[in-house]
């Protein structure tokens, strides 16, 4: 029982995280700009990229050195938008979605150029598990961290979206965009307070997921595809869809090989990736919404 | 690329060498970009050094210039086919260093330098199926073959005293020909497998492969991976969720990077084989001491050795030949290579140079083993055992 | 010698682009006549490839058959096997609006890679099919690849041939006034669902055709082939950047995308040394290797560039749609909404 819970489901919890805040920036761009952006996965790799390099320059710890790196990604990120996805507002979205396949070559090149395609390391050594309740949980420090990170984050975010002004102009343009301009809402504010939420989420995604693995430069790629299917799981334009998402394609990953009733895994874990897949064509065709009732376009 | 290698080189060289000679160029193929581009980066350096050391020792033939021209690959066989093409036509390449993965080998010698009669060394192409292409003798290969190192790995992990083992693999073309190989070899030697799975690259967390192997009572975890896609984390979760404290694996691990990641305290029971000499080798040695002269970032890495002798080989090979011709290099290369002849140690370009003028035989000893062609290109297997060391590098002796 | 060289290099380049410009046109039956998002050309193609290659080879013990069958019965089966896979998904999945269809049809070719890459009884694994036959191979070079080529482009064009007639018949209008407004065709008494399904299906054995030519022509297949970014997404850059709904489009998107992709290769050395040249010699030889191949990242980054400025430029595509029967009119408000 609690090696299930130690070695399947609480790795489960710490990689959905990850994919949960990938998710909710995916989510929140597709429901409000109405494409799907394929460079998010750079964004998060390119943010993991700054924090190495502050980390390596000022000493800093790298969940301190993630905030500056934030705010440089949110600068590149709005200054992405302007350049390459605001003249094609009101055209078809697939335009958009050409532009960001574009942007995705561009960040990566780039990264590999300035930075090198060797791994680098946020943490170095291994991090031996404490255990809680007698040892019967057992979790190293950093992936308290992650959890712990993770859940603040979206705790603010559902407080800026439902407390805030301009959350709520997102939330509006998100579900009508029409009538979200009718009613007198800054639309290009909106989409840059969005971007600006997408790039901090998937900043601290990059760095988290460099926490528990390390910094490359496909780092954001490999972990585009189960985002996807997280955000689409939730239903799109739902954050906590994103992220009950997230956490059920993380959980189901690592779960599926757990040796139910014997010493063989209950999935060949080469076929680990298709599960975020099969889960999504599942929903998609059974509930198309999505968990959250998302929308449907 | 090609003028800023140049450009590098040829500084270099413009001190020593006669300048305004000629250029002489070699395709350099590999994939730069794609899966193992952090692989790759690391092998092209060991390339590079062997053609900076040609240009500056005097260069090819009349003092003419080895010219490296990059293509890329990206390790994916439609990307290999048109960089070949890129080489081989535009730029009249004489002879192909690379490519790296061997999907991307098997793609580019059938469809481009095979029916234009060029000569190819791929360092690190191990996939039995290249042994059996009909080849009109131009693929050669300075990495052995999967067929051998799977074997020597299992004789080595009995000798250490282990007998039972988990087994994972990343499925990829070069892993899963190791993995298989290796299964086979240690049932048949008498050990047992508790377990083995296939792993799929590139996810973040193998927790729970772990935790399952683990669950198989082996002593040990065998592992085949390059480091950057799974390799390290697969090691990584492995330590943290104490499923496995010994290690055992092949090439794809033996770099620096793993290390300096999980720190050599926690490698203490790891130990990884690869194509090579032992470190205790004058041709090791000859190239250690240029690589380090030369700045290299990694000179130990994955198939970076191989990666600079297949460059120093047909350097060899067009210097025997006499003549930027194609075909005279393809058949000039086994000769250069193979036993008898005068040893040629890695670096030592002045004296083959001179060697070849006079007519006398050569057989150059690489600083991945000793390379000696068989019918099909291949070389035999000699394999080094290499284990992390405090100082953050592998130290690496050869395997019995 | 060198202008033979250049000869055979387009040779290479207008085969592969040939091969792109075939999926390009499948992507278009799907996307341009029927604007349904399948985001999984990857899946299709492979399959195409793997069936064909699977039929055409020597008999073997590393993967299912090798049944030694002629090529051109390998192209008919790719495109019946690959047509197959598409009915049942499309069955299922045809319903789905633009974006989820994409997302569905990512996820199932994902699964499909998995499967080409897990089941090696069929496949031979990760290591893939090898030595598969190519037309023409047998005559001495440059007959051969002039032979493949032409076989290619005769190809692009019986297909370009029989979809622009697909396009303008009865069955192209009812295709775009779906795709343009679903509840107008619906009202009108088309059965929406049925069409949908048709232009998947001949889409997809558009792909796996080109699968089988690819697979001929790389003469080896390994599930990289299945690679969503070489075999998917630079399809969709190929047809935007062409113009969807038009045939000529496609083709064009298809020839130009893949030259700039391939071509970058010769030109950014040029434009590097250039630069090279004018840095001081002793900084020059400071530059290591390394420094060498991160330039080769920088031709990924052109090619990204490059797109950016065709889409800025053509944002409909460089050869945008016209309708058959009112060419003249502007495009319906309703286009523009779709997507």
């Amino acid at each position: 029982m609690w090696e299930f819970v130690n070695f399947y489901f609480l790795p489960g919890v710490v990689l959905g995280c990850i994919y949960a805040l990938g998710a909710l920036g995916i989510s929140l761009t597709f429901g409000i700009l109405r494409f799907a952006n394929f460079a998010h996965g750079e964004i998060m790799m390119l943010g993991a990229y700054f924090t190495l390099s502050l980390t390596a320059l000022t000493g800093l710890p790298p969940l301190a050195a993630a905030l500056p790196a934030m705010a440089l990604t949110v600068a590149v990120t709005l200054a992405l938008d302007r350049a390459a996805f605001r003249p094609f507002r009101g055209a078809p979205a697939i335009i958009s979605v050409i532009a960001s396949f574009g942007l995705m070559l561009m960040i990566r090149s780039a990264v590999q150029f300035f930075w090198g395609v060797q791994p680098r390391p946020l943490l170095r050594g291994i991090q031996r598990p404490e255990s809680f309740l007698d040892g019967a949980i057992l979790l190293p420090p950093k992936h308290i961290v992650i959890i712990g990170s993770a859940l603040v984050l979206m705790v603010l975010v559902h407080l800026l979206l439902s407390r805030t002004r301009i959350g709520k102009a997102m939330r509006a343009v998100s579900d009508s965009p029409g009538l979200a301009r009718l009613t007198g809402i800054d639309v290009e504010a909106v989409i840059r307070a969005t971007w600006a939420v997408a790039a901090v989420t998937a900043v601290a995604a990059g760095v988290l997921l460099a926490l528990d693995t390390h910094v490359e430069s496909m780092m954001g790629f490999k972990m585009l595809l189960p985002m996807f299917a997280a955000a689409i799981l939730g239903g799109i334009g739902r954050p906590f869809g994103a992220v009950a998402g997230g956490l059920v394609i993380g959980i189901a990953e690592e779960v599926s090989s757990f040796p139910f009733g014997g010493t063989e895994a209950l999935l060949n874990p080469a076929y680990k990736s298709g599960i975020a897949f099969a889960i999504m064509v599942a929903m998609l065709i059974w509930r198309p919404s999505g968990l959250f009732k998302g929308r449907v376009f | 690329m090609k003028k800023l290698l140049l450009a590098g080189t040829a500084a270099i060289c413009l001190t020593g060498a006669a300048a305004g000679a000629a250029e002489i160029k070699v395709g350099s193929v590999g994939g730069v970009t794609g899966p193992i581009a952090d692989i790759v980066a690391e092998i092209m350096e060991g390339r590079a050094l062997a053609a900076q050391q040609v240009n500056a020792q005097g260069g090819l033939l009349a003092g003419d210039t080895l010219s490296l021209v990059l293509a890329d690959s990206a390790c994916d066989p439609k990307a290999a086919v048109d960089a070949g093409s890129k080489v081989v036509n535009i730029d009249q390449v004489v002879g192909i260093v690379g490519p790296n993965c061997s999907g991307a080998t098997n793609a580019l010698v059938q469809s481009v330098t095979i029916p234009a009669g060029v000569v190819n060394i791929s360092e690190s192409a191990t996939a039995p199926s290249i042994t059996a292409l009909e080849d009109n003798d131009l693929v050669f290969r300075v990495a052995p073959s999967d067929a051998y190192q799977g074997v020597a790995l299992a004789q080595y992990v009995l000798d250490s005293g282990v007998s039972t083992v988990a087994v994972t693999w990343a499925n990829d073309d070069y892993n899963a020909g190791l993995g298989e190989v290796f299964v086979q070899a240690f049932e048949e030697k008498g050990g047992t497998v508790a377990a083995s799975q296939v792993h799929e690259p590139n996810k973040a967390s193998y927790r729970a492969e772990m935790a399952t192997l683990g669950g198989a009572g082996a002593d040990a975890l065998v592992m085949f991976a390059y480091y950057g896609s799974s390799g390290i984390t697969l090691i990584r979760n492995a330590l943290e969720t104490a499923a496995f404290a010994r290690f055992f694996g092949a090439d794809g691990m033996v770099d620096d990077e793993v290390i300096n990641q999980i720190g050599a305290e926690n490698l203490t029971e790891a130990a990884f084989t690869a194509a090579g000499a032992d470190d205790s080798s004058p041709a090791w040695a000859a190239y250690i001491a240029a690589a380090e002269e030369a700045g290299l970032a990694n000179p130990t890495g994955p198939f970076v050795p191989n990666g600079y002798d297949a460059t120093f080989l047909m350097a060899l090979a067009i210097e025997k030949a006499g003549a930027a011709d194609r075909g005279l290099i393809a058949a000039a290369l086994r000769e250069v290579a193979n036993a008898p002849g005068e040893v040629i140690l890695p670096g030592e370009w002045e004296k083959a140079k001179k060697l070849i003028a006079e007519g006398t035989d050569i057989n150059y000893q690489g600083a991945s083993g000793e390379i000696e062609f068989d019918d099909a290109g291949d070389v035999a297997g000699v394999y080094s055992l290499n284990t992390p060391q405090a100082d953050g590098t592998f130290s690496s002796v050869l395997l019995k | 010698m060198e202008a033979y060289g250049y000869g055979l290099y387009l040779v290479t380049l207008l085969s592969a682009g040939g091969i792109y410009a075939i999926l390009a046109l499948g992507l278009n039956v799907q996307w341009g006549f029927g604007g349904l998002f399948n985001a999984g050309i990857a899946g299709f193609f492979a399959v195409g490839a793997y069936a064909s290659a699977i039929l055409t080879t020597a008999a073997t013990p590393e993967h299912l058959g090798g049944f030694g069958l002629p090529l051109a019965l390998g192209a008919v089966a790719a495109m019946a096997v690959s047509a197959l896979i598409a009915w049942g998904i499309g069955r299922i999945c045809i319903r789905l609006r633009s974006d989820y269809l994409a997302i569905a049809t990512i996820g199932i070719a994902e699964i499909l890679r998995l499967v080409l890459k897990n089941e090696g009884w069929a496949t031979n694994g990760p290591r893939g099919i090898n030595r598969i036959p190519k037309a023409f191979e047998g005559l001495p070079e440059p007959w051969a690849q002039l032979g493949f080529l032409a076989m290619v482009l005769l190809t692009v064009l019986a297909l370009y041939l029989l979809l622009e007639r697909a396009w303008r018949s009865p069955w192209g209008r009812v295709m775009t006034a779906i795709r343009d407004s679903e509840a107008a065709a619906r009202a009108a008494g088309k059965n929406v669902e049925r069409f949908r399904v048709q232009a998947f299906v001949l889409g997809a054995a558009v792909m796996g055709l080109a699968g089988a030519y690819y697979a001929q022509y790389i003469k080896f297949i390994g599930p990289d082939a299945t690679d969503p970014l070489t075999a998917t997404f630079l399809v969709w850059v190929m047809l935007i950047a062409g113009g969807s709904g038009n045939n000529r489009g496609a083709i064009l998107g298809a020839f130009l995308i893949w030259t700039v992709w391939s071509a970058t290769e010769i030109f950014t050395p040029r434009l590097l040394g250039l630069l090279a040249g004018l840095l001081p010699a002793d900084l020059a030889a400071e530059l290591k290797a390394e420094t060498v191949v991160r330039s080769a990242y920088l031709r990924v980054f052109l090619i990204g560039l490059v797109l950016q400025v065709v889409l800025q430029r053509y944002a409909r595509g460089i050869l945008p749609e016209t309708r058959p029967a009112v060419a003249a009119a502007p495009p319906p408000a309703a286009a523009r909404e779709r997507g």
